[in-house]
């Protein structure tokens, strides 16, 4: 049923957009036509049999405005003769050529049959346009130009199109027929439904996207990627991957301090500093570039009001690189920390036993069993730092990296998608790789046993000297990061940043103002999340549980989006989803389908984690006391797995609130996304009207995130899905 | 709970697992062919991965044969989900569930069938009462013992009133002691419902105890089916004889076959024996087996085979004689010891074959 409905939507929305492309696109040729009126009305029948030559198979009649009336003076045939004679006084022409009168191009609504010679002699189904022909004055109407287009075009592609939706609905009922004698036709609809999903959302616009970067002009070339490996985009890869290497080992060093501090020695606020320093997490991505520009910027607090300091720019490496490093340290602190956390003490103490020192015990145990847990911290924070745009967007200054180059190569006055897919290829090069090697590799190496029982006392490795040398970094660092959200929420209330610090509320004002945006933007994140939480419990059961033809692509496919930059994702979408059959770009189903899709790989990963940690024993021993497949779902599958599930959707609920890079190319004026627009009140200096939204933003994403901790105690595996991004 | 018993036959059942990668595919089931009668509880015994699991998780419905057929009560239900198939499965691990109560667990299956709430009650009740839980309804399983989790999942099974009800080594998780108790309760819950019932298992005691007809599995292949008694006193291989109780083998040279008995050579004494095993030719080679209990020890030179105690290992209720002899270490059980049936440490002896309490299989090792 619901594929006969979907079928006969895409056959009607298909037919829809195609008969209004056509007749835009006639609407459009013929009002050019009509504006390349010749002065002289001699000129009139050559210039309306030109007609021809543009739209085929259509004919023109000039009807010349005298006493208060349209007479056809030029151009009639026996055929429009016959018509104008038939139809010449019905109110649809009476209205069309009162519109005439009053300058505007009308389509009478109606097709009207005519015999005569447009397309052979046959009777033929036309479209009647009526465009006046303007004086020079510009406010009067000298006469109008009848065009009749034949909309044979139209209705030959109805009928093909009929004949598809047809054809598909037999191939899905033969399908249904095959699928209800299997032994178990929910799983198999499950399966079928889960691989056109990642088909038509994961692997077409991919395919759509890579197939426009060699194209030019309709036909396949190299010119886009010779430019895309000419020294202008070079430097761009150049600067991304310095970008990428500063932030990950300062996020590295960073993170491995926070982390030995936190999780080896006798250090008393662990989970204070676990919970403030994973504060980044869930913010959005460039609140903090909003506050280190508040503060160190042009007209920065500290670096210009208080240092009184000329020379100095926070834009550009430097600056990105401290912007990058505070936010995603996080990252690398909760990898190393779980790598940490399983080192067994007693090896450290045998060590200690065998008299080596404390820094022989940590240089040749401790650091040798942490290695691929650092190493993965590194290349995750350098994936991530790859594919983030929004602080480059802010505070690249000159450094260029690939992410905002490919973002105004799409935006900007050439619009050259196929070039922005490019150079969005050309990040996925080092993303994938550092992810390939990071998970095929490094994973692979970890030494860590996993005993099952925490060790309950720790082989202290520290003095008390280098003890206090860790806390005080780590109070630093939480420090600042308080330091920079406190200026958010500052920047809020007050006046003109820079220049006149005084209380105000005005800045308030924004709220209503995006009151759309915010609306919007909670909405879509509010259907996205349970629809992929729900999707990934149900992909990750059929996984963990089920055998069927195909399963590794499905899961391949389904991981694909985690390993891919958003701004590929994002043009890729435009590239794919702006034309038919699928035209969904200025919808809001694009965007809870790119949440969906971009959140799906952390909630199966984690629904897979918490199948493969249930017994399946008792999901077949619901199935044979007489449930069926959903109904095991529901009331065994779905309430074992619900702290993954709870988890997945806090997750996809947190970064749809806090997307930018793959929703600013998917954004329409209808559905807005509260990050784009501080993007833009940043941009354009209107630091006090950003700090609002941001503010704003941070206090939804922390109250409906506390809300689902509330439901689930599992609150470290959400903050470790959401930063394992 | 009066519900009319019905049998299970498996028709030339195979099951392959495919490897993913096509390279390493397990043969786990080869065509495996039984009749399970009404009412009749048979074991399937055999060491792990003979298949016994997977042939019941077929007969549950759990795995699809790659080819053959299952019959329940005549239905061909080959191709039924476990939902729609009348069977309950005790799982090995039980398979409670972890976040229901217990009288959730029992009520489950009659929830789905939309029984009434109060019908749903006092059933669950009964059926809780019946093993011995009456009481115990608002608990989490987590908080059960095993064995009381073990009477949560037979009671949860029978609720629903299956035609069979298939048993996946339900006992393995329990100590000993609870063991026996369990197996017992098992055995009488059954007989009183008249209920077909499938166990799979890998301890013989168990088997032997419990089931009217035993099923020997091995490497996939259905080896021997027949009543306990028979399967110990006559296995048809040296496989079935030595995997459902403790016997020695000897190698012997076949001769004649007078009136069912074959007489045979070991060594240079003559010994007889009867035997089921299809393989025997004569004058070939033979295996000759003897249960511990079948053998006698009598005076050096006047029984089948000479040798000398090494060591007596006393049990109360019997003694165990270990006999060195040519053909290796025999171990020969005496019951009721006493003081004229021990033989000394280190005395020479003879081991007696008696001809109906020995039996002779083919030469195939296995």
């Amino acid at each position: 049923m619901v594929f006969i409905a979907a079928d006969l939507w895409i056959y009607s929305s298909l037919m829809g957009s195609f008969t209004a492309f056509v007749e835009e696109k006639n609407h459009d040729e013929v009002t050019l036509f009509v504006q390349t009126a010749p002065e002289e009305k001699g000129e009139y029948a050559q210039w309306l049999k030109g007609i021809e030559g543009i739209i085929p198979g259509s004919a023109a009649v000039y009807l010349d405005y005298r006493d208060h009336e349209f007479v056809p003076t030029v151009g009639m045939t026996a055929a429009t003769d016959a018509l104008w004679r038939e139809a010449g006084g019905s109110a649809a022409f009476r209205q069309a050529l009162e519109s005439s009168y009053y300058l505007e191009t009308t389509k009478l609504r109606d097709r009207y049959q005519v015999r005569y010679d447009l397309a052979g002699g046959a009777r033929t189904k036309v479209d009647i346009y009526f465009v006046p022909v303007i004086a020079d004055n510009g406010y009067e109407a000298l006469g109008t130009v009848m065009v009749l287009v034949p909309s044979t075009g139209i209705l030959g592609f109805a009928r093909l199109l009929r004949i598809f939706a047809i054809g598909a609905a037999i191939v899905f009922v033969a399908i249904l027929w095959a699928v209800m004698l299997t032994r178990d036709p929910v799983t198999s609809f499950m399966v079928l439904g889960l691989m056109t999903i990642v088909l038509v959302f994961v692997a077409y616009p991919l395919i759509e996207a890579l197939r426009l970067s060699f194209m030019k002009d309709g036909r396949f070339s190299l010119e886009t990627w010779k430019l895309g490996l000419s020294p202008t985009y070079i430097v761009a890869l150049w600067g991304s991957l310095k970008l990428g290497v500063a932030t990950a080992t300062a996020s590295t060093i960073i993170g491995f301090m926070i982390a030995f501090l936190v999780e080896r020695t006798a250090f008393k606020r662990k989970r204070l500093v676990s919970v403030l320093a994973t504060m980044p997490v869930i913010s959005p991505p460039f609140s903090l570039s909003l506050s280190i520009i508040l503060l160190f910027g042009n007209n920065g607090l500290i670096t210009t009001q208080l240092l009184k300091m000329k020379a100095f720019s926070i834009y550009g490496l430097g600056g990105l690189t401290v912007v990058q490093t505070i936010s995603m340290f996080p990252i690398a602190f909760l990898t190393i920390s779980g790598v940490l956390k399983q080192i067994d003490s007693t090896v450290e103490d045998a060590s200690l036993d065998l008299s080596a020192t404390r820094w022989q015990t940590f240089r040749s145990i401790t650091l040798p069993l942490a290695t691929p847990g650092i190493l993965s911290a590194w290349m995750l924070v350098f994936t991530n730092s790859l594919a983030d745009f929004a602080n480059p967007q802010l505070l690249a200054g000159s450094l260029r990296v690939l992410s905002t180059e490919a973002y105004m190569i799409v935006t900007g006055r050439t619009n050259d998608l196929g070039g922005g897919a490019m150079l969005s290829f050309l990040l996925l090069l080092p993303t994938l790789t550092a992810f390939m090697v990071q998970r095929f590799w490094v994973a692979r190496k970890s030494f860590v046993t996993v005993t099952g029982k925490p060790s309950t006392t720790l082989a202290d490795l520290t003095s008390k000297r280098v003890r206090t040398f860790l806390a005080v970094v780590t109070y630093l660092v939480i420090g600042f990061i308080m330091l920079l959200y406190l200026t958010i929420v500052v920047g809020a209330f007050v006046k003109n940043w820079g220049i006149d610090y005084s209380f105000t509320l005005a800045n308030w004002k924004a709220v209503s103002d995006s009151w759309n945006a915010i609306k919007s933007t909670v909405l879509l994140a509010l259907i996205a999340a349970p629809t992929a939480g729900l999707l990934s419990m149900i992909a990750a059961m059929l996984i963990v549980r089920k055998n069927f033809p195909g399963k590794r692509i499905l899961e391949v496919l389904m991981m694909t989006p985690y390993a891919i930059p958003g701004t590929l994702v994002g043009i890729s979408y435009i590239i794919a989803f702006n034309k038919p059959p699928l035209m969904l770009v200025g919808t809001a189903a694009i965007i809870v389908i790119n949440y969906v899709i971009r959140e799906l790989p952390v909630g199966l990963e984690n629904g897979i984690t918490a199948l493969h940690q249930i017994d399946p024993s008792i999901e077949e021993a619901a199935h044979d006391l007489g449930a069926d497949v959903p109904t095991v779902f529901r009331t065994i599958v779905l309430p074992l797995v619900r702290p993954a599930f709870i988890s997945s959707m806090s997750y996809t609920f947190v970064r749809a609130m806090t997307a930018v890079s793959a929703i600013i190319f998917l954004i329409s004026a209808k559905w807005y996304h509260l990050t784009v627009k501080i993007l833009s009140y940043s941009e354009n200096i209107r630091f006090g009207l950003a700090s609002v939204l941001c503010t704003v933003l941070i206090i939804i994403v922390l109250g409906v995130f506390g809300l689902m901790q509330l439901l689930v105690k599992d609150e470290k595996l959400t903050r470790k899905s959401i930063a394992l991004r | 709970m009066e519900k009319k018993s019905v049998s299970v036959t498996l028709n030339n059942v195979t099951k392959i697992f495919k490897d993913p990668k096509g390279k390493a595919d397990v043969l786990a089931v080869d065509d495996a062919n039984f009749v399970v009668e009404p009412g009749e509880l048979v074991t399937l015994l055999g060491p792990s991965g003979c298949g016994k699991t997977t042939t019941l998780r077929m007969i549950g419905g759990f795995e699809l044969p790659t080819s053959g057929k299952v019959y329940i009560g005549g239905d061909d239900v080959t191709m039924l989900p476990p939902n729609r198939r009348d069977t309950a499965t005790m799982f090995q691990s039980y398979g409670l569930f972890p976040h229901m109560s217990v009288f959730d667990n029992v009520a489950y299956g009659l929830r789905l069938r939309k029984i009434e709430p109060e019908a749903i009650r006092k059933q669950v009740d009964e059926y809780l009462e019946l093993v011995g839980l009456a009481g115990y309804g608002e608990r989490a399983p987590g908080r059960l013992s095993g064995g009381q989790q073990q009477r949560v999942a037979l009671a949860r099974s029978l609720i629903v009133t299956p035609s069979v009800l298939l048993l996946d080594e339900p006992l393995s998780n329990l100590d000993a002691l609870l063991r026996e108790q369990m197996r017992v309760e098992i055995k009488r819950i059954q007989r009183s419902l008249g209920i077909t019932a499938v166990y799979v298992t890998h301890d013989r005691v168990e088997a032997m105890s419990l089931s009217d007809r035993v099923i020997v599995m091995k490497d996939g292949k259905i080896r021997q089916i027949g009543s306990p008694d028979e399967i110990y006193e006559k296995p048809d291989s040296r496989f079935v004889a030595g995997f459902v109780g403790k016997a020695a083998f000897f190698p012997v040279a076949i001769g004649e076959r007078n009136e069912g008995v074959w007489e045979c050579m070991l060594g240079d004494r003559p010994v007889h024996a009867r035997s089921a095993a299809p393989d025997i030719v004569r004058n070939s080679r033979g295996v000759l087996m003897a249960r511990p209990e079948s053998l006698r020890l009598v005076d050096k030179g006047e029984g089948h085979l000479d040798g000398r105690v090494r060591m007596n290992v006393y049990l109360g209720h019997s003694l165990e004689s270990y006999i060195q002899t040519a053909f290796g270490e025999v171990l020969v059980q005496v019951d009721d010891p006493n003081a004229r049936t021990i033989r000394k440490e280190g005395e020479e002896v003879s081991i007696e074959f008696p001809p109906d309490r020995v039996r002779l299989l083919g030469e195939r090792e296995e």
